[in-house]
């Protein structure tokens, strides 16, 4: 029984991680530190807005990550706080100049494998050659450098945009699952309870099995 | 109380069902922690229709709001992440539940006579379960929902003159869309009562010819314990374990069997690189790609998952106690198992170099493991006793030929009673 349960799970832990192995994937953890998440936010509103949406994520979700409500009102203009926050850039726009929508990007952090790791490998991954950009991970990608890490020169130019780059991933990975941190922290509450129901009930059945004996 | 009960005891056989069916009901004593499980699908069965009510409560079954209804569902309803997790991980829980408990059944043999039935209605329940799983998975109106259900309605395609005609009527479209949705949703939502409807005869099936246990034999009447208090307590030990190993990938990884690609919404314009189905369905899905025609593929998919309705005819050992006595079942099962996996790995992967030939002889072993079993079995059984059964065998089988003589006389002496009676 035991050797059959050892066989199982050594193929199970091999069909599931063998295709995590060879990836090129920046290996960066998310800490989902809500100061983080919040300068993520910002570099959301002022950069990345200008041509993605991301359609579940109103003005108002963002008391969850710490913005008070006068800076949630400079940050809505006219829009009311029920609204979501759209992209800048009109349809018409973006289908002239990209001949697509830039995708919306509320569920990007969990729309691709090791969604995080992901976002922070693309956007770190642009190239300069002879005044052509590319992107060495996600080659012939119509979205441009515009944090212009491919130009950077020095190191510290380079750390400081890895470090917005981080930031816009936390925001990012919050967005597409803003109940994570609610869910971890009740989760250990009901499994401690199932751990001590399991261990209660199994104090019963021996219990209960025991007048068999008698 | 005691009044209210006797009351409903004129009307209603309440006592006296509790009493036949939970704490006179014997059961074997020597179950192990393996004949858990039927009573956890029971318990599995009951969360996914209760959360999947609660999901219908704020699901839009409609191309157009689908997708945004799950995620309003997963963000904005409360708990309604809860909810939702708790379902998807259901399923898989469903799946792995039913499994080892087919997996259990067939290494002790327990779909021998008297349980034919049984087994039959549970090889109905599998059929309905991959039917309400297969349909569930097209609701969240992601790219991997849309992609596999056009690829698993179009095999419908390869039946003969009907084909194309028959696709069409399946998905209420020439392509996936909303009309499949509506009707996938409708189903979905149906289909599990008749689950339930098909428990209740599996169930009924199970108190007439009882559990079977790791003997192979039914046992002495000193060897068997009412249900209640012994596995009642027992049953909600096993629950209790599984209600843990359950949490744990509800609120830790609940996103671990959800397909990436299946947060990328819908689009019939675009095809993802590799379409997947969900991994209970891999081994499955190995074997339709291992034919390299697509109508074979198909009929060899689908005998796949049924011929394990012949087990109680291809197996035709009278040997005890299923895999334990018998050395050669006991390696075939274990083979079994881990060819399944092996066809889970070839299902999970795209089609290409080693992986085709490997698939391919997986999926021969798979068949050839059912169709070797009536001459291994009856061989096996000559070898065994030419050798000589193992005493606790042999103590076993005299035991059981006591039981059935002792049957016989009372049931003779009852005979008897009642015709001396009528004259």
């Amino acid at each position: 029984m035991f050797r059959f349960i050892a066989v199982v799970s050594l193929l199970f832990a091999k069909t599931v991680f063998a295709s995590s192995t060879a990836s090129p994937l920046v290996d960066i953890q998310m800490s989902q530190d809500f100061e983080s998440i919040k300068r993520g936010a910002m570099v959301y509103y002022n950069t990345c807005r200008l041509c993605h949406g991301m359609k579940y994520i109103k003005y108002q979700s963002l008391q969850e990550i710490g913005f008070n409500a006068s800076e949630i009102d400079k940050l809505r203009g006219d829009n009311l706080v029920t609204e979501a926050m759209v992209s800048r850039m009109s349809e018409e726009v973006s289908l002239e100049y990209y001949g697509m929508t830039p995708p919306d990007l509320s569920v990007m952090a969990k729309a691709r494998k090791h969604g995080p790791q992901y976002i922070y490998t693309l956007m770190t991954s642009f190239t300069e050659k002879n005044n052509v950009y590319d992107n060495s991970f996600f080659p012939g990608i119509k979205m441009p450098d515009i944090f212009d890490i491919s130009i950077a020169t020095d190191n510290a130019a380079k750390a400081e945009i890895e470090a917005k780059v981080k930031d816009v991933t936390e925001f990012l990975t919050w967005a597409a699952d803003p109940r994570a941190a609610e869910r971890e922290s009740l989760g250990k509450y009901v499994i401690a309870y199932f751990v001590l129901l399991s261990f209660m009930f199994y104090l019963v059945m021996k219990r209960v099995w025991s007048r068999l004996d008698a | 109380m005691k009044k209210v009960v006797g009351w409903i005891d004129q009307r209603f056989p309440l006592t006296s069902f509790i009493k036949h069916e939970l704490t006179e009901y014997p059961t074997p004593r020597n179950l192990s922690y393996w004949w858990n499980f039927g009573s956890l699908a029971g318990v599995v069965l009951v969360i996914q229709i209760i959360t999947g009510i609660f999901l219908a409560m704020h699901y839009k079954a409609d191309a157009a709001m689908a997708f945004d209804s799950v995620e309003h569902i997963m963000r904005d309803v409360n708990y309604g992440w809860l909810i939702r997790f708790m379902h998807s991980t259901g399923a898989t829980a469903f799946f792995a539940v039913i499994f080892i408990h087919m997996a259990r059944t067939l290494y002790y043999g327990s779909y021998r006579a008297p349980r034919e039935i049984m087994w039959w209605t549970g090889q109905l329940l599998l059929l309905l379960l991959m039917a309400t799983a297969f349909m569930g998975y097209l609701l969240p109106w992601g790219q991997m929902s849309y992609w596999g259900a056009q690829v698993i309605t179009s095999l419908f395609g390869a039946v003969p003159f009907l084909g194309d005609e028959l696709v069409i009527w399946l998905r209420g479209d020439f392509t996936v869309g909303d009309a499949t949705l509506t009707r996938f949703f409708a189903l979905h939502y149906l289909v599990p009562f008749i689950i339930v409807g098909a428990v209740l005869i599996h169930l009924v099936a199970l108190h007439q010819v009882r559990s079977s246990n790791p003997s192979g034999i039914n046992l002495a009447d000193k060897d068997n314990i009412p249900f209640h208090p012994y596995f009642t307590v027992k049953d909600l030990f096993g629950l209790s374990i599984f209600l843990t190993i359950y949490s744990y990938f509800v609120f830790y990884n609940p996103n671990l069997f959800i397909e990436a690609d299946n947060y990328i919404p819908a689009n019939p314009m675009q095809t993802p690189v590799h379409i997947v189905p969900e991994w209970y369905f891999l081994p499955f899905y190995a074997i339709l790609r291992s034919v390299p025609d697509l109508l074979g593929g198909v009929i060899a998919m689908a005998i796949s998952v049924m011929i394990f309705a012949a087990m109680p005819y291809l197996d035709r050992s009278k040997i005890p106690g299923g895999a334990r006595y018998r050395p050669f079942y006991r390696v075939m099962f274990y083979l079994f198992v881990l060819n399944v996996l092996v066809l889970g790995y070839v299902g999970a992967k795209p089609p290409e170099g080693y992986l085709v030939p490997l698939g391919q002889i997986a999926t021969f072993f798979y068949f050839a493991s059912f169709i070797l079993l009536p001459f291994g079995s009856k061989m096996e059984e000559k070898w065994l006793r030419q050798k000589g059964l193992p005493a606790e065998v042999e103590a076993l089988i005299a035991g059981e030929e006591v039981q059935k003589a002792d049957r016989r006389r009372k049931k003779d002496r009852r005979h008897r009673k009642e015709t001396t009676e009528d004259v």
